[in-house]
């Protein structure tokens, strides 16, 4: 997954990294509290939300990601229309809400290109809905390029590598 | 009463052609039995489209049912669709995906396929089975599927070697597939499928893509509230008509008054170059059917388990409307689960920015995370979920929408429309009963016979 980032990542100590790491966490906590319009503030204008989809390829093979067919590939406008959908009362797949935990660890921050942040991360969703199914679980790392705004850091761009090739989860009303 | 005695099931066949579906069906073991010796034992199945195997030893990984095939195009260009497991002693031969390759080696003791399927390499040959004499290695090969057909490119597959010819069998069927997988000489790219596994049975989606507007207006009205797509509400739904012909039937929408074929096609967001193209490939009879009084294609399904979609959302701030087509199937995995196979497909020569914007219409509105598809999805694994239990055995679920109580039509065929096969206009599960009626003579019949094979035993019976 191409990102930009270059050299070692940046120490724990470093202020742009500890920008970096609270980005993600109060991100996560937004997603969580399914505060969706506050989350889709913290998207650059230009965002670029991808998550391609993954198949099972002997060792050998290139092709480990199907870069012509993705989960999302998203923009600002098709990201403000799925958050549109979950504020209008017939959204039924969440209605009941689904009880969702977004844990994020093991970030990692390089420096980008200019100012830029590029930011590694990984991502474990626990999502339980009703009292009859199963909950589940997706599992997933994530490259994104964060960049300074006057209001904080903003995501430029996200490319989500699902842990699955076949999803156990009924759908992806949720984001990553 | 055990269901595949022919009384028990006897029972269930002739509710279900009155339209009243036990709503155990959704959720029993035994049915889901029959259903895999008996249904996908006999039917055609849909594996893969040939644009996913567009270069010579190309191949790709699927399933029918609990088997496992290679879907490969070989050295020379041929198509093959083999049982996925060696000869030997039954290791699944490829456990990849998708892939290029010219040879397939079993992990397990080395045993080699060419990708047409013929045995290649048996290490040890001499030593291991004296050669001929204990094995004889020439002409063998992975286990053939019984029937394989092949038309607008998308590969079938039959468990039953006397499957009906499928091309009869496709019937009038054929007329409405060519609007989804037909659209222009250069053939359609499939791209994908995304895979994803709900805790739903398999039958659900089928028969909502064969005939169900009558959920469009409801389960869908957040997508007509955010305006992503307007046609769903409901009285534009009822003006669509209802068709079922051979195998399958689906559901339009009713063009705007005046539409011919051209202005319609545009109004769902045809450039002019692709519309040529259609007018070109598609016979009168087709392109009769998108004139006035025009009736566009959306959601279909060929039984048993392959469906279609053709929707024409809004992909832009800018009102631009671009439509999209999606192939899925229902494979089932279990009693109460299916996984779900999602296609993007598009003409093979249509404009790049068309196929931009068509992939996201896709994206947006079906597949793992489409704003359609999540709703459907919570539906029926709720369906599937209430039908485990007890009560669900004392429940005969109304299929019966558009029938009086004597079982008369409540309004009569539609004539206006151009298609073959019945036509109704308006809200009705004429189509649903018609897939229940084939559900119900093939889970009646028993399985196809089993041939057991023996390999590398020469010109000898087993």
């Amino acid at each position: 997954m191409s990102s930009g980032r270059s050299g070692a990542p940046l120490p724990y100590t470093d202020g742009r990294h500890q920008m970096a790491a609270q980005f993600l966490t109060e991100e996560a906590h937004l997603l969580d509290t399914s505060d969706f319009e506050a989350w889709l503030g913290l998207m650059d204008p230009r965002i670029r939300y991808r998550m391609p989809v993954r198949v099972t390829a002997v060792k050998a093979a290139d092709e480990v990601e199907v870069q012509t067919m993705h989960h999302f590939d998203e923009d600002w406008y098709s990201l403000r229309k799925r958050v549109q959908r979950f504020q209008t009362d017939y959204a039924w797949t969440e209605d009941p809400q689904s009880r969702i935990r977004h844990h994020v660890s093991n970030v990692r921050t390089f420096e980008g290109s200019g100012d830029e942040l590029t930011v590694e991360s990984a991502v474990l969703l626990y999502r339980s809905r009703g009292d009859r199914t199963a909950p589940s679980l997706l599992s997933a790392g994530r490259t994104d390029v964060l960049i300074p705004t006057s209001e904080g850091l903003r995501l430029r761009q996200r490319d989500i590598e699902i842990d699955e090739s076949v999803l156990r989860t009924q759908n992806l009303a949720i984001f990553l | 009463m055990a269901l595949a005695e022919p009384d028990g099931i006897t029972e269930i066949t002739g509710a279900v052609r009155q339209g009243l579906i036990p709503a155990y069906l959704y959720n029993d073991a035994e049915v889901h039995e029959l259903e895999r010796d008996r249904l996908f034992g006999r039917s055609w199945n849909f594996l893969a489209h040939e644009s996913e195997i567009a270069r010579p030893d190309d191949y790709v990984v699927r399933n029918i049912g609990d088997d496992s095939f290679l879907v490969t195009r070989d050295s020379d260009g041929v198509i093959h669709v083999m049982f996925n497991m060696c000869v030997h002693r039954g290791m699944q031969v490829c456990r990849a995906e998708r892939g290029s390759a010219r040879t397939f080696r079993c992990p397990y003791h080395a045993w080699t396929y060419k990708n047409d399927g013929q045995l290649a390499g048996l290490p040890f040959h001499a030593d291991a089975y004296g050669g001929d004499t204990g094995f004889v290695k020439e002409g063998q090969a992975l286990l053939a599927a019984p029937s394989v057909a092949v038309r607008n490119g998308m590969i079938f597959a039959s468990l039953d070697p006397d499957a009906p010819d499928f091309e009869t069998w496709l019937g009038d069927f054929a007329f409405y597939l060519d609007f989804y997988t037909g659209q222009s000489e250069a053939g359609m790219e499939f791209r994908g499928p995304q895979r994803w596994r709900v805790e739903a049975n398999w039958k659900i989606g089928a028969e909502n893509f064969m005939g169900d507007s009558y959920h469009t207006p409801h389960t869908h009205a957040s997508v007509v509230d955010i305006e992503l797509f307007g046609e769903p509400k409901p009285y534009k739904r009822k003006e669509g008509v209802l068709w079922h012909a051979g195998p399958g039937g689906g559901t339009t929408y009713k063009l705007p008054p005046g539409s011919d074929f051209r202005s319609g096609l545009a109004y769902v967001g045809y450039p002019d170059e692709m519309i040529d193209r259609m007018a070109a490939k598609l016979n009168p009879a087709q392109r009769a059917l998108v004139d006035e009084p025009g009736f566009m294609p959306s959601a279909s399904t060929l039984f048993p388990n392959l469906s279609f979609v053709h929707n024409w959302p809004q992909t832009d701030a800018e009102g631009r409307i671009t439509p999209f087509i999606s192939v899925r199937l229902w494979q089932p995995v279990g009693p109460g689960e299916t996984e779900v196979y999602s296609w993007f497909c598009v003409a093979a020569d249509a404009p790049d920015d068309y196929k931009a914007a068509s992939y996201k219409a896709y994206l947006m509105c079906f597949g793992s995370s489409g704003m359609f598809e999540q709703d459907d999805v919570e539906n029926w694994v709720s369906i599937t979920t209430m039908a485990r239990g007890s009560m669900a055995r004392n429940l005969l679920l109304n299929n019966r929408m558009g029938l009086t109580l004597d079982g008369e039509p409540i309004v009569n065929q539609f004539e206006g429309f151009g298609g073959p096969g019945t036509a109704y206009q308006g809200f009705g599960e004429h189509n649903q009963r018609h897939w229940f009626s084939m559900w119900a003579d093939l889970v009646s019949q028993a399985a196809p016979a089993r041939q057991p094979m023996a390999f590398g035993m020469g010109e000898q019976p087993a």
